[in-house]
């Protein structure tokens, strides 16, 4: 009967939005008061902003309380105490977790998470896994390297806590986990979209296999945004037969998001454990509205030993202005995370998201998964050039491919592109986080 | 539909089952075995509050 339900939590994620509202001040009240009281980082920062917790009464104050950002993570935590630096709200002894982000950005950051911390980490990812149809009687097969980074860490502990029996696929390579998932039957499986593409190509290809055929009913994806960029999500249901879901987190917050079984086109924000606020990135105004992008300021209510209050995430979204159909209050972000405040830039002139490169190339018959943007000058005229990968069959019509994807890209992005054609399997494969996108115009 | 009357037994059980796990945590100073299954005990008792208490408790002072 348990299995029946449709909500993790069916008093909160329905909860009438008034109600939702006045939990969340209600909630940041009490994290924000714990940061300045007991971090010393987080105090100097508010001091210094003139800002105490008595000046938060409404929910109009929360934006006033100063971001934090990565930047400032990375300077406290080059300093003692180590490893975590001035931000540490509990002793070290109640210390459970270490994390560290992966570096995309720079110098990784430190996490530190105490007991309560990763019991809220599995609670945040139970929501995810049960709205994506997670019930007890699913084997979940997880293929990640279960090292220093967070990724399905949490999503391990969650399936157990949902009661599911978890196959952790750590330490072997692609081959030997196609194998693995051939002989035990598992019905759901998480991972990057980079690698649960990948996988599929070395079943078919290396091994002979036809992923299609394994018995995956359901995938999860987190890391990137590809299980929101439609294309990049038809590609994989189609290569596994699986339903699959995206869910947006990060290290230093949480799982804060999650699409469900509704699959609404876009991404459910948790709303009773985290506030999500867009802010318009030229003006730093606060976006109430669907419709308008701006990147993510986040705050997680419940996380103790290092408190993620205002959080500057630079994760470009937008409200979705639909109730989704599941019956959630919790608001819909449309289409997911549509990039990095980092990565969206401007080419010649145009606001250019890597993310609807992906689109066009993925849902490019004839093109491997795989592709590369570089950003560059030819003398002061910006360049891109886009790397994709001919799927092996398709030599005869590589002159149409190449056109179409000109015609598509041109509309998707109002930009031209110098398209190179490289040897399928040529391109750098990912198993987490890929870096697709290189701007060399600084260098140029 | 779960009604507000059975939210607020299962909130006060969970009161409950907190004030049992402080008290064994409190009890259990010489008896690690004790003490640290409390603490996590007591962390998913804190998860139980977030997912039912704080709505109960919303109109208590921050």
């Amino acid at each position: 009967m348990i299995s029946e339900q449709r909500y993790w939590n069916p008093m909160l994620e329905t909860l009438p939005l008034e109600k939702l509202r006045a939990l969340q001040l209600k909630k940041f009240k009490v994290i924000f008061r714990w940061a300045y009281e007991n971090s010393r980082f987080h105090r100097s920062l508010y001091a210094e902003a003139g800002i105490t917790p008595s000046d938060v009464q409404k929910f109009e104050d929360i934006c006033q309380v100063p971001k934090v950002e990565k930047s400032m993570m990375r300077c406290i935590q080059c300093k003692d105490p180590f490893p975590y630096g001035d931000c540490l709200c509990l002793p070290l002894e109640e210390v459970s977790n270490f994390r560290q982000t992966s570096g995309t950005t720079g110098q990784p950051v430190y996490q530190a998470d105490s007991w309560q911390d990763w019991e809220w980490w599995a609670e945040s990812w139970a929501f995810i896994l049960w709205a994506q149809g997670y019930r007890p009687c699913d084997r979940v097969f997880i293929p990640f390297g279960y090292n220093i980074f967070v990724a399905f860490w949490a999503g391990h502990y969650a399936a157990e806590k949902i009661g599911c029996e978890v196959v952790p696929g750590g330490v072997l390579d692609t081959q030997a986990r196609i194998l693995k998932i051939q002989e035990l039957r598992p019905s759901a499986m998480m991972g990057t979209p980079t690698y649960m593409l990948g996988m599929a190509d070395t079943a078919r290809n290396k091994l002979g296999i036809a992923p299609e055929g394994l018995g995956i009913k359901r995938i999860t994806c987190a890391g990137e945004p590809g299980a929101s960029i439609p294309a990049t999500k038809r590609r994989m249901e189609e290569a596994w037969n699986a339903k699959v879901f995206d869910h947006a987190g990060a290290t230093e917050i949480g799982a804060w998001s999650y699409e469900c079984l509704d699959q609404p086109g876009g991404i459910h924000v948790n709303e009773a454990l985290f506030l999500v606020e867009i802010e318009d990135i030229e003006t730093g105004q606060i976006i109430d509205e669907p419709g308008r992008r701006g990147k993510m300021v986040i705050t997680a209510f419940d996380r103790m030993a290092m408190p993620c209050v205002r959080f500057d995430s630079k994760d470009v979204i937008e409200w979705d202005e639909r109730p989704c159909t599941c019956g959630r209050t919790f608001r819909l972000i449309k289409g997911g995370v549509v990039g990095r405040a980092d990565d969206i830039t401007k080419v010649k002139g145009v606001l250019l998201a890597p993310s609807a490169i992906e689109e066009v190339v993925r849902g490019q018959r004839g093109l491997g998964s795989e592709y590369e943007v570089v950003v560059d000058k030819a003398g002061d005229i910006d360049r891109i050039v886009l790397k994709v990968e001919l799927s092996p069959g398709n030599e005869s019509i590589l002159k149409r491919i190449e056109a179409e994807l000109q015609y598509q890209l041109r509309l998707k992005t109002n930009l031209g592109y110098v398209i190179e054609f490289h040897e399928f399997g040529t391109l750098p494969r990912y198993e987490v986080k890929a870096r697709r996108f290189k701007d060399l115009r600084k260098h140029c | 539909m779960i009604s507000q009357s059975d939210i607020e037994r299962i909130d006060e059980q969970i009161q409950l089952l907190k004030q049992a796990a402080l008290a064994l945590s409190d009890m259990a100073v010489e008896f690690p075995a004790i003490k640290r299954n409390a603490v996590r005990i007591l962390s998913s008792v804190k998860m139980m509050e977030i997912n039912v208490s704080d709505v109960v408790r919303l109109s208590e002072q921050a």
